[in-house]
This record gives structure tokens, C-alpha cells and sequence, in this order.
């Protein structure tokens, strides 16, 4: 049985209810039955990547895009002071809508079993990757430009979160019905390949104080590490990774997954003995 | 230093509830825009609330909170006593459930013209803006306004019972047609750009440079002082050329 970062999944889980309950409760808020003690909120509100398109309208007019407020600008900057610490632990750990597609995940690896999450060669995947780029400059741009959040029509995370209230776009639906589709062959793909907010908070990795750094030294190259990678990181080649995909789920290390020999794969402030931080 | 999975989870979620509580405790955090509309900053009226900033997502208890009108009068006037939490009915229903009415029509604007006419507060209300009946007969018997606000008030006014559903489904079908070139006060000036309008076209209207791309037009007025109907129907007519 493969170990797994069991704090990690019960934090998924604790968060994945938080954020639906949030969203039910906005609907019932409207027509006056709100749950006790649950936010009324509107998802957009609780938002951290609101804070990222509304950034540009902030500056030039001083003020927030519809339905943008300044909640999402506190959470989008503690989501950054983590991302600095450890790189994007939000998305490893927090993300609802990561953990929606790695239980998805879980059913495609009953299916393909080993296969599963190898179908597109990490050669020609590596430069997929960059795909969510893209998506994020197209997000931030039509927001400056129409002032309106107009990538919530493509989001599949606000489709799954708010199918019941006939505020999403038909497109949202087909985002969301590939996310569905593509999590059963391939691990995370909206993370992967098309997350704007993803793009932004793996930036993070390549400065976070926390590194993820290989013992060379005690390393048995078994590989573990390797396969365990939901993003595909080839960590077992490094001294040190430094990948724009990591989201610090802890899965490969000694620490708390599955790398099998103590003190060789950790996130670590300083490089590890027999570790040089060059590759 | 090492951080294991589980220090750095549990990390992640103190700097989240303390970086909430901060903020709530400094008063910035903020999930909804402020439901007080924007004071008056010079004339006769300076420092009193300005109608003209009611905005669609204000409830008609905000409206209470900020001009003092009771939520009863306000269900009353909009024919909306029989509602079960009338506190908590917002005004942008107004568009869905009465839409067009004769031709004109109760939405956001008829609430700012509805207050300010109870307040006795100048505003101008836009050209098709409706107000039902009971409005009016609140506004004989209680409303600040003048004899001539009042006449001009009972030309604008709409008998409730004329609106079936169907009829204001219709009606609401043809609105979503004309909409797209129709200058609301959500109306952005990137919309106006997009509809045709050039950049020089607007600012002969507005006289002045234009504001940013995602400011609307109205924000816009608010912020220079001017009044929007002023600039909104030679806006339209430019638009209505094209
Ligand atoms: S490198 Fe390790 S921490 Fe980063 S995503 Fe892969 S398994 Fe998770
Ligand atoms: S799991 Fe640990 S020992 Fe195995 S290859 Fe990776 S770093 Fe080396």
C-alpha cells in the first residue's frame, strides 16, 4: 500500500466542504434561510485569484471589477506569503476544485491502474504545461479590458460550485464536463494544463524558502518519488526541484510520503548533505 | 530547516484565519460592496445621501439603513407587501419582476426616483423610468417633494395590475435585444467603444476626457459632478445613429 500524505486529504476534504457550504449557503442566504455561522458569501468574494484580475483595475481606477471585493485581494496575499514559504500549497492543499479532480483521479487509477496519468509522454507534456500561461494572460487581459470577471463563463470550478443557481455559462458546463472527461486518464489536467491561478502560484516555486532538495547521497534511486508525482516531476533527477508545476503536496518526500529512506527528500530551507543546490 | 506536510498545512491555515481576522478587525475585509450610497458633496443637500448612487444589489432595509424610509413603505410603493421578507428583497428583482410596463419601465431607477421624490432630494430620473401607483399615493400623503415634482411624477406613474407574467416576459425578451446598445447605468465606456462609439465621440458629449475603459459612464458623472441623463441621451442618439 502506497503511503500518502494523510493530513493533506482530511485538509482537502475539511476545505472542499467549506467552500460548497459557502456556496449553498449564498443561494439560501438569498431567499432568507441561511445556515447559522456559515459565511454568506459569494464564491467570487472568497475568491483568491479575484484579487490577481482585479490587480490591473485596482491600480488605474482605484477600484474593484464586478463583484470582486476586498476579500479576495487579503486571501489572494496570504495565499502569496505561503507560496513564498513552500510554493503553492494551496493548490496541493487547499484548492477545492484540485481536490474534486484527484478524487476523480482516484476512479481513473482503478481503471488504467499504472497506466494511469502516463499517457502523454513527459517530453512533449513538459512543454504543454506552458498552455496555462496563456490562459492566464487571456484571463487577466479580458478583465482590465471589459472590467467585468468574465472568465467565470470558462470556469469550470464555478460551474461545479454553482451548477444549481443557472448563473453558468453553457461553456462553463463543457469546462467542466473535460475536466471531468480528461481527470480520469490524466492526474489534475485543469491544474495542469489550463489553471490561471495555478500559472501565477507556480511562479512561487522557483523562489520558495522552502525547497524541495534531494540527498544524492543517501538516495536509493528506487523511483518512488517519481511515480508518486501527480504532476509528473521527474524529482528523482534533482537536487534540487525547481518546477513550475510542484504544488507542495509533500507526496514524494521522506518526510511525509513516499520516499522511503529518512532525511533524503525534504522541503528544506538549506541543501541537504551530499545535495549540491545546482542540478 | 525542514517543514514536514503537516506543519506547513496547518501553517498555511493559521496565516489564513489570522490574515482574516486581521483584516476584519481593521475593517478592511469586505465580501460585498458597501451598501451606503455616496453623499452629496456640494449644494444644499451637501453631506445627505445621494439617491442617485441606490445601486441594484441594495436591499430595501439598506434603503431604510441610509434615507430613513421604513421597509413597509417601500413594499407598499412597489406593491410588494404580500412578500415574506420584504427586508431582504433586493432591487435588482424589480427588472425581472415587473420589467416593462406600457412601454416603460420600474428597474434601479425607479427606487432612486422613488427616494429622492419621499426625500424631497433633487434627481433626475431616466426617461422611461416608471413608478407604480401605490408609489404615488404614498408620495401624496407623505412625500417631500414639490406640487410640479408631483405632477411630473404622476405622468411617469404605471398601474400594477396592467403587468401579467406574460406580459412582462415579453416585454423583458425585447428589452434583452435592445440592450445591447442601450446606455444603462452599468453601461461601461468600454461597452460605448464597443457598440462604435469612438473615443472623440464620447468626450464631445461628456466635454472632458473620458474616464478609464471599466469605469461606467454613471460612476463616471457621479465622480465630476455632472448628472448622467444629461450625457446619456446624446450618448444614445449617437448610438442610435450608427
Ligand atoms: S514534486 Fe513532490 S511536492 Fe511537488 S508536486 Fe510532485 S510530489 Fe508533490
Ligand atoms: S523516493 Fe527517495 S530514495 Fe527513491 S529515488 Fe526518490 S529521493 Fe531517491
Amino acid at each position: 500500500m502506497k503511503k500518502k500524505v494523510k493530513a493533506r486529504r482530511w485538509i482537502q476534504i475539511a476545505f472542499f466542504v467549506l467552500a460548497a457550504l459557502i456556496a449553498v449557503n449564498h443561494t439560501l442566504a438569498e431567499s432568507g434561510m441561511a445556515i447559522p455561522f456559515v459565511a454568506e458569501a459569494s464564491l467570487h468574494a472568497v475568491c483568491p485569484f479575484g484579487g490577481v484580475v482585479t490587480i490591473y483595475n485596482l491600480i488605474t481606477t482605484g477600484t474593484f471589477v464586478q463583484k470582486i471585493h476586498e476579500s479576495s485581494l487579503v486571501l489572494m496575499l496570504i495565499v502569496f506569503g505561503a507560496a513564498i514559504l513552500v510554493g503553492p500549497i494551496f493548490c496541493g492543499w487547499i484548492c477545492p476544485f484540485g481536490t474534486f479532480q484527484e478524487w476523480l483521479g482516484a476512479l481513473g487509477r482503478k481503471i488504467f491502474k499504472k497506466k494511469y496519468n502516463r499517457f502523454i509522454p513527459y517530453k512533449f507534456d513538459k512543454y504543454l504545461r506552458f498552455l496555462r500561461y496563456l490562459v492566464l494572460i487571456w484571463a487577466v487581459f479580458i478583465t482590465a479590458w471589459s472590467g467585468k470577471i468574465l472568465f467565470a463563463d470558462f470556469d469550470p470550478y464555478y460551474a461545479l460550485f454553482q451548477f444549481w443557481t443557472g448563473e453558468v455559462a453553457v461553456t462553463g458546463f463543457i469546462a467542466l464536463f473535460l475536466v471531468v472527461l480528461l481527470s480520469l486518464f490524466v492526474e489534475r489536467p485543469f491544474c495542469k494544463y489550463a489553471c490561471p491561478y495555478g500559472a501565477v502560484l507556480g511562479l512561487f516555486n522557483l523562489i520558495r524558502i522552502f525547497g524541495l532538495r534531494r540527498n544524492a547521497d543517501t538516495c536509493i534511486s528506487c523511483s518512488a518519488c517519481d511515480k508518486a508525482c501527480p504532476m509528473n516531476i521527474p524529482v528523482s533527477g534533482q537536487s534540487k526541484v525547481i518546477n513550475h508545476q510542484c504544488i507542495s503536496c509533500f507526496e514524494c518526500t521522506s518526510t511525509d510520503g513516499v520516499c522511503p529512506v529518512a532525511g533524503t527528500l525534504e522541503f528544506n530551507t538549506a541543501a541537504l548533505k551530499g545535495g549540491k543546490d545546482e542540478n | 530547516m525542514k517543514i514536514k506536510g503537516l506543519t506547513a498545512g496547518l501553517t498555511f491555515i493559521v496565516l489564513m484565519i489570522g490574515g482574516i481576522v486581521i483584516s476584519v478587525a481593521t475593517g478592511y475585509w469586505a465580501t460585498e460592496s458597501s451598501k451606503e450610497p455616496v453623499k452629496y458633496e456640494t449644494g444644499d443637500f451637501a453631506g445627505e445621501y445621494n439617491p442617485a448612487d441606490i445601486r441594484g444589489s441594495y436591499s430595501f432595509q439598506d434603503i431604510e439603513n441610509t434615507f430613513a424610509i421604513p421597509v413597509e413603505t417601500l413594499a407598499a410603493a412597489f406593491g410588494l407587501s404580500g412578500e415574506e421578507n420584504p427586508e431582504a428583497i433586493e432591487i435588482k428583482v424589480f427588472e425581472d419582476t415587473f420589467g416593462i410596463i406600457d412601454g416603460m419601465e420600474i428597474g434601479t431607477d425607479s427606487m432612486r426616483y422613488f427616494v429622492a421624490l419621499y426625500k424631497g432630494l433633487p434627481y433626475t430620473p431616466e426617461e422611461d423610468t416608471a413608478l407604480p401607483r401605490p408609489a404615488i399615493a404614498i408620495l401624496r400623503k407623505e412625500g417631500a417633494q414639490s406640487a410640479d415634482e408631483l405632477a411630473a411624477a404622476e405622468a411617469k406613474s404605471v398601474t400594477l395590475d396592467n403587468f401579467t407574467g406574460e406580459s412582462a416576459a415579453a416585454a423583458t425578451e425585447d428589452h434583452d435585444e435592445t440592450v445591447l446598445a442601450e446606455i444603462k447605468g452599468k453601461t461601461t465606456f468600454a461597452e460605448l467603444y464597443d457598440w462604435g462609439l469612438t473615443a472623440e465621440q464620447v468626450e464631445s458629449v461628456l466635454q472632458m476626457d473620458a474616464g478609464p475603459r471599466t469605469q461606467t459612464v454613471r460612476d463616471f458623472c457621479m465622480e465630476k459632478g455632472i448628472e448622467f441623463s444629461t450625457v446619456k441621451d446624446p450618448l444614445q442618439d449617437l448610438l442610435d445613429s450608427l
